[in-house]
């Protein structure tokens, strides 16, 4: 009996099993045969296409599987697809990196690495199960800390390194110290039946706000919310600039779904909240709150401290921290709408985002710096280039009619209709201080005359193809919305939500 | 009515006709100079065709404001519809454009404007493509805010409008231009965010009901949110004079006010000025300031119409304070270009004066003024750039005796400070005139009236002594050789004069035109009179 | 009232106080007399020689993890030799995919050389210059004053 329901199971995990031959492959390939860089990408590429094609029959599907570990629903099928989506660009990307150029000899354990992190994300954003979450964690986690240093021989990726290890160790031993606690108390490390516990039984208050706070480090580890924020802007900057965007990207995607998940499984009353038409926090705590104030603070400090940076990798970093505070005031009020305009500000932010690196890796290609004086005069340089940061840019600030806008909107509307009122406020305010430094790129590049006699920067057919494939969705997205906005809605269905 | 070419709305043509032009332009070569400049021009002077077309088939009887019956040349198509499941309400947004005769007078201004902006860059030099294109795609912005009648399709025009005005100052500006753009860039999006969420309240609190399927749907519809009857019960916005009202009329309010720019909202102007270049100025001055004035009539007025009985006073002070400081501070400009800068903030600041009436006399001045403003300051603008063109300063000081040199560049001055200061006969009089006389008729404002008053006599005072610093008195030497304004420039400033002198003559040209809508938007505000309109979707 | 939390509290305190009274216990009790001998360390009765401070070859590490992670997985195999009979054949499937995993990570190790223990050959640093050196300019410091 049970043999015949994990085999008949084992039919919607077949994406994971994929990915999981395709990651050992590529190592074997990696060990055993000559074939290098283009021989394991194209690995890469061919096992993450078919891992993508055999998501698709699971949408729609809802399932638990293997005793309750991971869940088989729309929210999870959409993460599986954005890490995919991610993968397979920043495996285009890695093509044309610099940086990697040089350890090209290691180009196997790059890509199996990278498959791992997705094979991880997977997990992260179907797991049910607490222990699941961990491991899923760990595994996205410890990938994660051996590509920051995957270019070893440069002094900053090790640095990098290391300071991930160091804070992700200290992050996740909290977060296990905080699941243990969560155990002691309710006696399961299914979501399900701790959100049954905590309905049920009267807990004491102390011992719950406490694991909160540990759950989360862990959370706002992954996502880089301040004051979990420390390590991001020199991993960011210390690492080879694709993972930089895999990481700002798909990374923090999957952090959100788990934590997104955990709270919506978790920490709402599943009764209540259907019968009023909104969630309605479970815990003695004011978790809500908590995370507003932690929303604000993200957005607030990732903005002001982005404002002095030199260092356009870093810069971007600080960025990105702002990023996850916005989203988070769409997590805050844990309504439909507020889950679904997350969903769609994640569609909005890999565009752009992935955009505004893929340019800083050209540039830092052409002339070896990040730094933003290197962007004097590129607008008469390289004004496509110029131009593709330019929308880019336009679009992280959220102004119309790029995507950006489009994201920002729905995660304000989101906080009004929720009656956040002040949070939107602040949010809305963030946004104007955000302009100032990203204008700052854009003045650099247009407004300002290169220092010396810099050579034009000019771009292989394949680095125009990558740009225009990002360029053409963050503008079109702006105008003509309706499709990431039906994904984003059809995609927030959870299993046990009802 | 409605008039269509080619199968689109007039109302689309001359919006989108120069991002048209814009993508030509892109797709030149990059020293192909003549050609760009003569695309731009043959684009906005289609433009200029369009909105005479538009104007001579307006018809004046038709109201509009609340009432979609009232709307002229309306396009209505929907943009996004995304079908309502489960606990997502049916999102709706439509390309929803129309004027009437609140938008027809900036509708005009911002064709001509466009087109004669356009001739004044002639001389543009510096990277002229990106030039074409950024002023391209701005006219596309300013057209389309005066045009949309769906708050979406409104702010995204609205928003438009920065990036290429960040460029037009940032790059082709004076010496302090990247700080005059940057300030302008933030001062603007600061107020449009706030626009934003005033934006979003509305959009939550307004319900319409589908006649088809009687589903009810959240809609951006302006004319949807200016009914009282289709705000939905204990939403955000719903009943009259909430506290949740007036925060959201302030927050427009100040949306609005940044880009008038009220005091104290107005420190980017003089700086964004005096460093943009001279078409720009022209651009900035006669046709981006509008909006905000034009912002308040269109969308807090009738969707606040009991705040705006309410903030009468306070609006009026704020007006007063617009004239009398703005004069003040051009009387002490040594700058020629600053002195017309804060010129333009006390001229502002007589049609928030004559917003503040809430009578016909009032409105249709403040209106009258908007449009004559528009030109009056136009006019100012290239002259200024005129004379800096040739000497290269604008210091008022440094110059003197240009009649004798400069005849016909002082007969074309000497029309435009006149209108400025409101000479009777000059299209500056009549508005002014009516603006001070609606706001006089208001007893609550009466006093605030008296006073502002004095605003003309600065007016007059600094102007005069402009005029006279500048072009009486012993020519000097350094001067003397300076040629007298050219045929391009002459072609750029005489339309606006010959339209500052027929108005001043005939203003019912213009009068005739805005008079029902603007009544119409009295009698919403003061007895809140409302026709209702049911919205087919 | 105690939970079960507190009963291991409480059997925390316990064991921490049986220690130290048996440590205090031993150290009022037993008289004190250290000479050199006693107080070093003990090294299975050989006379210790030089600091114990020393810097351990990096592949002591390796091996440790390899081994560490190859030792760690056998768990895995204890419950599932408990219920190989219920499993069937599917069982055995499901370890054999399991330990082609393991073997997996095994071979990539091998292949890339962890596993074998050669010695570093030194480079020595050669100086190529068409200035003539002496002898004495080659050494180093320490050989000079040697």
């Amino acid at each position: 009996m049970v043999t015949e329901t994990i085999l008949q199971q084992l039919v919607l995990f077949v994406p994971e099993l994929i990915l999981t031959g395709t990651f050992c492959l590529i190592l074997l390939t990696g060990a055993f045969t000559k074939l290098r860089d283009y021989g394991t990408s194209t690995l890469t590429l061919i096992g993450s296409i078919a891992a993508f094609i055999s998501v698709l029959p699971t949408i729609g599907v809802q399932k638990s599987l293997f005793a309750g570990m991971i869940a088989i629903d729309s929210f999870a099928v959409f993460f599986k697809l954005f890490s995919l989506v991610c993968l397979i660009g920043i495996t285009l990307f890695s093509l044309h990196a610099g940086e990697l150029k040089l350890v090209r000899t290691r180009s196997a354990e790059y890509y199996a690495l990278l498959v791992a992190m997705t094979l991880g994300m997977f997990l992260m954003a179907s797991a049910t199960h607490l222990l699941m979450m961990v491991l899923a964690m760990e595994l996205t986690s410890l990938s994660a800390y051996v590509l920051a240093g995957y270019t070893k021989e440069a002094a900053d990726s090790s640095e990098a390194s290391l300071k991930y290890i160091l804070y992700g160790a200290v992050a996740s031993g909290l977060l296990l110290y905080g699941i243990s606690i969560l155990y002691g108390l309710t006696g399961s490390l299914h979501y399900t039946t701790i959100n049954h516990v905590l309905a049920v039984e009267p807990l004491s208050r102390v011992p719950l706000a406490l694991v909160f706070v540990l759950l989360l480090v862990g959370f706002g580890f992954k996502i880089s919310a301040v004051p979990f924020h420390s390590w991001t802007p020199d991993v960011y900057e210390g690492a080879p600039i694709t993972i930089t965007t895999f990481l700002s990207v798909a990374s923090k995607a999957a952090g959100f779904a788990m934590l997104i998940r955990f709270f919506k499984l978790v920490c709402v009353n599943p009764v209540a909240s259907v019968e009023a038409g909104y969630s309605i926090p479970l815990l003695p705590i004011d978790w809500q709150l908590l995370l507003a104030v932690l929303a604000v603070l993200t957005m607030t400090v990732g903005n002001l401290v982005a404002l002095w940076q030199e260092n356009l990798k870093r810069l971007l970093a600080y960025s990105s921290i702002a990023h996850a505070g916005y989203m988070l005031i769409g997590v805050v009020s844990f309504t439909d709408k507020g889950i679904a305009s997350v969903l769609v500000y994640l569609v909005v932010y890999l565009f752009m985002n992935m955009g505004a690196f893929l340019v800083v890796m050209v540039v830092a290609n052409k002339t070896g710096s990040e730094d933003i004086r290197t962007y004097r005069g590129l607008g008469s340089r390289s004004p496509f280039l110029a131009i593709a940061m330019t929308v880019f840019l336009i679009s992280l600030t959220g102004i119309p009619p790029t995507a950006g806008f489009i994201g920002k909107l729905y995660l304000f509307a989101a906080a009004l209709d929720a009656q956040w009122y002040w949070l939107a406020f602040l949010g809305v305010l963030n946004s104007v201080l955000a302009l100032y430094y990203y204008v700052r790129i854009i003045r650099n590049m247009f407004l300002r005359e290169s220092e010396s006699a810099v050579p034009n920067i000019s771009l292989t057919s394949g680095e125009v193809l990558l740009l225009g494939a990002l360029l053409v969705p963050t503008l079109v997205f702006g105008i003509f919305f309706s499709p990431i906005v039906e994904i984003a809605q059809k995609s927030i269905v959870m299993l046990g939500v009802p | 009515m409605t008039i269509q070419i080619l199968g689109l709305g007039i109302l689309s043509w001359i919006t989108f006709i120069p991002l048209l032009g814009m993508v030509a332009v892109l797709c030149m070569p990059k020293h192909a100079h003549v050609a760009m400049k003569w695309t731009a021009a043959v684009v906005t002077l289609v433009q200029v065709i369009l909105a005479a077309v538009i104007y001579f088939n307006f018809n004046p009887t038709l109201s509009g404001i609340n009432t979609l019956d009232g709307m002229q040349f309306v396009e209505r198509l929907t943009w996004i519809d995304l079908q309502s499941n489960t606990s997502f309400g049916r999102i709706h947004i439509e390309y929803f454009l129309g004027i009437d005769g609140l938008s027809m007078p900036m509708v005009l201004l911002t064709a001509l404007i466009s087109f004669i902006a356009v001739f004044a860059s002639w001389n543009i030099d510096k990277a002229l493509k990106g030039y074409i294109a950024m002023l391209l795609l701005l006219d596309t912005g300013m057209m389309g805010v005066f045009v949309a009648l769906d708050f979406f399709l409104f702010y995204v025009f609205w928003e438009v409008m920065l990036l290429p005005m960040y460029f037009l100052i940032g790059i082709w500006g004076g010496p302090r231009r990247e700080y005059a753009a940057i300030k302008f860039f933030l001062y603007t999006l600061a107020g449009s965010v706030l626009m934003l969420l005033a934006m979003l309240a509305l959009y939550f609190s307004v319900v319409v009901v589908d006649p088809a399927t009687g589903e009810k749907i959240h809609t951006f519809n302006m004319l949807a949110m200016m009914n009282p009857a289709n705000y939905e019960p204990n939403s955000l916005l719903a009943g009259i004079g909430t506290t949740m009202r007036a925060i959201a009329y302030l927050a427009l309010f100040i949306g609005f006010a940044i880009k008038v720019p009220i005091f104290p909202f107005h420190t980017w102007l003089p700086d964004a000025h005096v460093e943009a270049p001279t078409a720009i100025s022209v651009i900035l001055a006669g046709v981006l300031l509008k909006m905000g004035t034009y912002g308040l009539l269109r969308i807090s007025y009738p969707m606040f119409p009991e705040m705006a009985q309410q903030y009468v006073v306070p609006l009026a002070i704020l007006a007063a304070i617009n004239i009398i400081y703005g004069a003040l501070c051009a009387m002490a400009q040594r700058d020629f270009k600053k002195l017309i800068a804060y010129s333009s903030i006390s001229h502002m600041g007589i049609v928030l004066l004559g917003m503040c009436a809430l009578n016909s006399q009032g409105m249709v001045g403040a209106v009258l003024q908007m449009f004559n403003h528009g030109t009056i300051t136009a006019m100012l603008f290239l002259i200024v750039g005129v004379l800096y063109d040739r000497a290269h300063i604008r210091d008022l000081d440094a110059f003197g005796g240009l009649a004798l040199t400069m005849p016909k560049y002082t007969g074309v001055t000497t029309v435009a400070f006149f209108a400025a200061l409101g000479l009777p006969g000059l299209s500056g009089f009549i508005s002014e005139a009516f603006s001070f006389l609606g706001a006089f008729q208001n007893e609550s404002i009466r006093l605030i009236t008296i006073i502002s008053t004095v605003g003309i006599i600065l007016t007059a005072a600094y102007m005069l002594w402009t005029l006279q610093r500048v072009f009486l008195g012993h020519p000097h030497e350094k001067w003397r050789s300076l040629p007298d304004v050219s045929p391009r420039e002459l072609f750029t400033l005489v339309p606006l004069a010959v339209i500052v002198i027929v108005l001043g003559i005939y203003p019912s040209l213009m009068i005739n035109f805005m008079a029902s809508s603007l009544n119409h938007l009295v009698d919403i505000v003061v007895r809140g009179s409302i026709h209702t309109t049911v919205l087919q979707f | 009232m105690l939970t079960e939390f507190g009963k291991i509290f409480i059997f925390f305190l316990l064991g921490i106080g049986l220690v130290a009274a048996g440590l205090v216990t031993a150290w009022l009790l037993r008289p004190a007399r250290p000479y050199p001998e006693k107080r070093a360390t003990y090294e299975c009765g050989e006379e210790p020689i030089g600091s114990p401070w020393v810097r351990l070859n990096v592949r002591f590490y390796i091996i440790a993890l390899i081994f560490l992670i190859f030792d760690v997985e056998v768990v895995f195999l204890f419950p599932w030799a408990l219920v190989y009979r219920n499993l069937g054949l599917f069982g055995l499937f499901e370890m054999v995919v399991f330990l082609g995993i393991l073997f997996v990570g095994y071979a990539y190790v091998w292949a890339k050389g962890d596993l074998s223990w050669d010695k570093p050959t030194p480079q020595i640093p050669t100086l190529h210059s068409r200035v003539h050196f002496s002898e004495g300019d080659l050494q180093t410091p320490s050989e000079q004053r040697r």
